[in-house]
């Protein structure tokens, strides 16, 4: 079987663990905890008929006093990096995620996750620039969450 | 003869170390015997061991090389497996064999959570609270010792610079916006507390409020009202100024010992034209009568509507006889226009000269009266009203 090792990568609090927790057990809990190290979790996949296992690291956010390990970035096939739309500087610093993780893997695929959607009015988000590997997404509302995990595997079996 | 030391550590240490053994293939060896609390099950002889510990995958070339070099190790920190914080080691046991070796780190990293979690919830609330004050006035935090200690981000782009830290480097002084004979941020504080003060910084007036904040700090405001008295100041019908602006003109006035002239003005027989043609045409009176008054003023003067058909007009540094014959121009100017729909109309006005011993309350009354007069002898005039001497 085919295993690829993506990582969710991004500031504290954007709501990683919640996308997992979405994508792979179908539950949401509001309640802030935060993530210490890694915890990985599994989920199968079958794109045209080609099974393969996805092993998505929730890895803990990067704060302002705290990078990310970067042992924790090598061998990964993929990425998501994730964004909370309603806190300007966690969508800035993508672009420092993005850089961190492409210097290590350079031929990885990624897509980008502007997360806590529901926090956006219907106009809001109508605003919010979007591009073929960028989703709007809310763990709270499972919107987009299939769709980012799916993209992002489709490009990395591509 | 290191690593039998840490085999033994790790039988000898439950719930501290566990171990698997690996082959070149990753099949698993053996394990010591309390891996499950780790793994959730004992793997057995001869299986992946990646189906079991998938933090490996993406690290294979790394571990594979582990077997041919004794002095290389492959590490893994932090991994949340099986509700347990362990950190993952793999160190060359021998050229077939490689130990992975699970090291329980969970009271540790628990309470580094507890730490980490404080820490990112009070970054959170500072951010919040600091987005809550970059939305407000302008805002300058000033400590006992007249240092600049915080300034949100409307007050520092007001000023035009960056941080806190420029605006100190700037030397800023808001104290001389408001009195140049002002040496402190202290003195500005005893003349502002408890009251507001205008103050005009760069052709912008702002509303001015002191507080103090525990007893080490003096909180000043800054709330700019230049743009916020166009929408506040102006009646939407006649485009006119209202009232309250009017008043505080003719304050202003009063207080700077200017010279000028209050009128109060009343279209004649307007309630005709509300209970003839309605008050949607009477409404387009009232426009058009502002309309006119305001093309035959200057820019400084100032036009207001009182409310109904009543206006008033102050007109600043001119001489008495300069204005009288300004406002009986402009009653004729009415007089001789024809009002759209209905045609000829007339206003009667009433005037008072700001005299030495008035203030806003007695200007206009006496200005009132005077168009009283005017009302009552005929309409279609203008009246003047002297200050009464009252003999002692």
């Amino acid at each position: 079987m085919i295993r690829k090792k993506i990582l969710l990568l991004g500031d504290f609090s954007v709501g990683k663990t919640s996308l997992v927790r979405r994508y792979v057990d179908g539950a949401f809990d509001d309640k802030y905890l935060t993530t210490i190290g890694v915890k990985i979790s599994k989920k199968l996949f079958n794109i045209e008929g080609l099974e393969s296992e996805m092993l998505i690291w929730d890895i803990e956010g990067s704060t302002p006093s705290k990078k990310i390990s970067l042992g924790y970035y090598k061998g990964a096939s993929g990425a998501i990096f994730v964004a909370d739309i309603s806190r300007r500087e966690t969508v800035e610093n993508i672009e420092k995620h993005k850089e961190i993780f492409l210097n290590e893997n350079p031929n990885a695929k990624f897509v980008i996750a502007y997360n806590k959607s529901d926090k956006l009015s219907e106009i809001a988000q109508e605003n919010i620039v979007l591009g073929d590997d960028i989703f709007l997404t809310s763990a709270k509302d499972d919107s987009n969450v299939e769709e980012l995990f799916i993209k992002l595997m489709k490009e990395i079996v591509a | 003869m290191k690593n039998i030391q840490i085999i033994l550590n790790a039988v000898l240490s439950k719930n501290i170390f566990e171990y698997i053994l690996i082959d070149k293939d990753f099949k698993v060896v053996s394990t010591s015997d309390g891996i499950a609390m780790f793994l959730g099950t004992i793997p057995k002889e001869k299986e992946d061991v990646l189906e079991y510990l998938p933090e490996l995958v993406g690290s294979e070339q790394e571990i594979q090389d582990i077997f041919k070099d004794r002095s290389l190790t492959y590490i893994l920190e932090t991994v949340y497996k099986n509700d347990y914080y362990i950190n993952i080691t793999i160190e060359h046991y021998d050229t077939n064999i490689a130990l992975v070796l699970m090291h329980n780190i969970s009271d540790i990293t628990l309470s580094k959570q507890k730490l980490l979690q404080y820490s990112n919830e009070s970054v959170l609330i500072n951010t919040t609270l600091q987005k809550i004050l970059d939305r407000q006035n302008a805002l300058l935090f000033v400590t006992n010792n007249e240092e600049i200690s915080f300034a949100n981000q409307q007050f520092l782009e007001y000023f035009g610079v960056m941080r806190v830290e420029d605006l100190r480097r700037k030397n800023l002084r808001i104290y001389k916006h408001l009195d140049a004979s002002l040496k402190s941020y202290d003195a500005l504080f005893e003349q502002v507390n408890s009251k507001e003060e205008y103050v005009i910084i760069n052709d912008d007036t702002f509303i001015l409020q002191a507080t103090m904040i525990e007893s080490t700090h003096k909180l000043f405001t800054l709330t700019k009202v230049t743009n916020l008295s166009h929408e506040v100041y102006i009646d939407t019908l006649t485009g006119a100024y209202r009232k309250t602006y009017f008043n505080k003109q003719l304050e202003e006035m009063i207080k700077n010992k200017k010279e000028g002239v209050v009128v109060v003005i009343d279209i004649d027989d307007f309630k005709n034209v509300n209970d003839t043609y309605g008050h949607l045409i009477g409404d387009d009176v009232l426009k058009e009568f502002a309309t006119l008054i305001k093309n035959n003023i200057r820019g400084n003067d100032v036009f207001a509507r009182w409310g109904g058909e009543e206006f008033l007009l102050l007109l600043q540094g001119t001489t008495h006889d300069y204005a009288m014959l300004k406002i009986e121009e402009i009653r004729k100017v009415v007089n001789n226009y024809l009002f759209t729909t209905i045609g000829h109309m007339t206003s009667s006005f009433g005037v008072a000269w700001k005299e030495e011993s008035d203030d806003v309350h007695s200007l206009l009354q006496r200005a009132d009266k005077a168009l009283y007069e005017a009302k009552t002898s005929g309409k279609n005039k203008v009246v003047f009203k002297k200050l009464e001497k009252v003999d002692k």
